[in-house]
């Protein structure tokens, strides 16, 4: 171990360090994940923008700013006005943690997580921004708003995949490190098949690396409802209902953790989620101290975000409410063959189980299973994930990676895709190293769907419609043209 | 998994009366109904009723198409459901090779409707929690909590969504009852199919079993205890049903 990654451990080790009368579990580490100290050092390695422009407007909250979130935030789109609650009462934003740049990129909390987006970011927004500053906002900082920290600067081809579907670059030091640091022997072998971001086989910042990191690209998750989002009771137990393996623990009470912050269950505690943040999105390096901490998550813990009204006059409101409200019956009750989707299928419900769309997202007020658990449906995994065939007369190529994966002979074959799976993310597999993780993705809220598309953990659906197409298309469920216009008007009012 | 050919195979089935095992290996049938799916296999030119949709705290979970099934089950003279005669008890095992020939859902017909109400409906719950699991906490927190667990595996399985429960009771017990020593021993078993031949389950799968337990155990924080693990194999000897033996027994011993 190097002395920078001995302090960094160090530091870290000491601000997880278990608070005076927190109530504790047997069990209990004072550790934060293994992978951060990992992730630290290529975000320093990473450049930060030198010369960044921030300026203000209605919508976009700028790192640093001197502003008041009110207790209630109403913001227009394109189906009505989206409401921030802020149970909190005003908050100043001046000082805050959660507003402030205190990284090295200029980047705050908010910038990836905008009120008017539903605490995550449209990449409607995305685009404005770089209109609006000419891609001088730190929000396309090179570590991770750039498709790989190598590219030429200024170049929207070297944000394209920020751009054109709002994904950031998450990476994670391959093979995996288990919260403890320890490393994880993988039951698979990874080749990359495809590399169009040049991130995964660059010499710095890929597998081949002195610090050896995978690069996928995702979405960010709404900074609201989090208290639904990591509550501690209904099917929350230290071994997860879905596949009899421990639950992941809060590094400094033991507790078992839901796992469900993040696409693939990485972090266990919006605590935990912020220091990893910091160290990635922000650069900052160096433990936050637990003050700001505190301030951080005690924030996220008191806003609620939900569409509030749909913006029409009074005879096409009540049409429109009509069919949400026909929306709301399809999502509850129209079932379909749901088949092959792993640790869906595989939890004691058969393949195919006939189900409808509320048996997965059914529950804590904000159409997410708060159960332990991560599925792949086929939004990363060929061959359903979205891949066009090539072919020499179209200028479109591939954006994402596409990797290889082989499960091991001593482990059985992937139930539903075998021993050879093509992924585009290997999503949860990449903390696991569990063949039958590989492409599973930990579901997420349907709240104040109408202020963040595009939509799924890779942005491969740019509108409510298509994410209806997609599910329509992966189950053959045979929607009517009515039934997708109604499940739009409802999604687009949660 | 190990095939033996036994002697004595006979070419002709005859119907099984009540009472008679069972144990065979098919491609498991989905049949609609109004309500939920039942799952079906087909033996002999007879249709067996395996189980039903519910949810993942059901006695017996359905199979998956594009896989086989292994049912060791005892026929019974209830009444059919969804036009296939019921097994009990019943296990299934899901193999783990893939078998795309395994893909058959039949239509609903109202002659095989289910004639009574479901656990719980295709869509909302009613009210059921899968994951729910008060009962359990509540044993450890009102004393007596038994020290000697088993878990029932898949033939060739590992632990599953199925084991967490129990899983949660041992790790509850352990500490509640603050105990100084766990012991866990693996079993390998071998079912004998009705047509003769013999299944092994893989020779080291024992010892696997007994090791994951150990590992989850203390994954799930339980590491201040001392471990004893041990393995058996019991398939020397293989019956019409080897669910019996394909298990893992824990027993926690308390401080003295």
């Amino acid at each position: 171990m190097t002395r920078t990654r001995f302090v960094f451990s160090s530091l870290l080790l000491a601000m997880l360090a278990i608070h005076g009368g927190a109530e504790e579990e047997p069990g209990a580490r004072s550790k934060v994940a293994g992978h951060v100290p990992e992730q630290n050092r290529q975000a320093q390695r990473a450049p930060a923008p030198a010369d960044s422009a921030t300026p203000s407007s209605t919508s976009w909250w700028t790192p640093g700013d001197e502003r008041v979130l009110a207790p209630l935030a109403a913001y227009g789109n394109s189906f009505g006005t989206l409401g921030i609650l802020n149970t909190g009462g005003p908050v100043v934003t001046a000082g805050h943690p959660f507003f402030e740049p205190i990284g090295k990129n200029g980047r705050a909390c908010v910038t990836c997580h905008q009120p008017a987006n539903s605490m995550s970011l449209s990449v409607e927004m995305i685009r404005r921004r770089w209109e609006d500053t000419r891609g001088k906002d730190p929000l396309f900082a090179p570590v991770d708003g750039m498709n790989c920290p190598h590219l030429p600067a200024d170049d929207p081809k070297s944000h394209s995949l920020l751009l054109d579907r709002g994904l950031f670059r998450i990476f994670l030091p391959w093979p995996p490190k288990a919260a403890d640091g320890t490393r994880i022997d993988p039951e698979f072998t990874l080749e990359v098949v495809r590399d169009p971001t040049g991130c995964n086989t660059h010499p710095v910042y890929g597998l081949a690396s002195a610090n050896p990191m995978l690069s996928v690209y995702r979405r960010p998750r709404p900074a609201a409802n989090l208290r639904y989002v990591t509550h501690q009771k209904f099917g929350v137990f230290a071994f997860i209902g879905k596949n009899g393996l421990p639950a992941s623990r809060d590094p400094e009470t033991g507790a078992p953790s839901g796992m469900n912050l993040l696409s693939d269950a990485r972090q266990p505690t919006l605590k935990t989620q912020a220091v990893e943040a910091a160290v990635t999105h922000l650069q900052f390096d160096g433990p936050l101290d637990d003050e700001r901490l505190r301030q951080i998550t005690d924030f996220e813990k008191q806003l609620y975000a939900a569409q509030m009204t749909v913006d029409a006059a009074a005879d096409a409101r009540n049409r429109a409410r009509e069919s949400i409200a026909r929306g709301h019956d399809v999502f509850m009750f129209r079932t379909f063959w749901i088949r092959d989707a792993m640790h869906l299928n595989t939890v004691g419900l058969g393949n195919p189980t006939k189900r409808t769309c509320a048996t997965c997202h059914g529950m804590h007020m904000m159409g997410m299973d708060v159960a332990n658990g991560w599925m792949d449906i086929g939004t990363t995994n060929l061959p359903h994930a979205r891949e066009e065939p090539l072919n020499p007369w179209n200028a479109r190529k591939p954006e994402l990676p596409l990797f290889k994966v082989t499960c091991k002979s001593s482990v059985p074959p992937h139930p539903f895709l075998g021993r050879v799976i093509y992924t585009q993310d290997p999503g949860r597999a990449l903390i696991s190293g569990k063949c039958n993780d590989v492409g599973t993705i930990v579901m997420q809220q349907l709240r104040g769907l109408s202020a963040r598309a595009p939509y799924f953990s890779n942005g491969a659906a740019e509108s409510l419609r298509e994410m209806i197409d997609f599910y329509d298309r992966r189950f053959d469920i045979g929607f009517t043209e009515r039934e997708r216009e109604d499940l739009v008007n409802f999604l687009s009012a949660l | 998994m190990a095939f033996l050919l036994a002697v004595g195979t006979s070419a002709v089935w005859a119907a099984p009366k009540a009472g008679e095992p069972l144990s065979f290996v098919s491609c498991p049938i989905v049949r609609d109904t109004r309500t939920v799916p039942c799952w079906l296999a087909e033996h002999g030119g007879e249709m067996y009723f395996l189980t039903l949709q519910t949810d993942v705290s059901a006695p017996v979970n359905p199979p998956w198409l594009g896989h086989r099934v292994l049912v060791e089950g005892v026929v019974s003279e209830e009444p059919s459901i969804c036009g296939g005669r019921v097994l009990k008890p019943l296990t299934l095992s899901v193999m783990p090779d893939l078998d795309a020939s395994c893909n058959t859902v039949l239509p609903a017909e109202e002659r095989y409707d289910l004639t009574f109400e479901p656990p719980r409906p295709p869509g909302p719950s009613k009210g059921r929690l899968a994951f729910g699991d008060p009962a359990a906490r509540d044993a450890v927190a009102t004393g007596g909590p038994a020290m000697d667990f088993s878990l029932a595996y898949e033939f060739d399985g590992q632990v599953a969504f199925r084991h967490a429960q129990t899983l949660q009771r041992i790790l509850d017990t352990a500490r509640a009852a603050q105990v100084e020593e766990v012991r866990i021993t693996g079993y390998r078993s071998a079912t004998r199919l009705s047509s003769g031949e013999v299944m092994r389950e893989r020779e080291d799968i024992a010892r696997r079993r007994a090791e994951q337990v150990r590992d989850l155990l203390v994954g799930a924080g339980l590491d201040s205890v001392k471990y004893t693990v041990r393995w058996q194999d019991r398939s020397k000897r293989p019956g019409l049903s080897g669910a019996e033996n394909r298990r893992v027994e824990v027993a926690l011993i308390a401080r003295r």
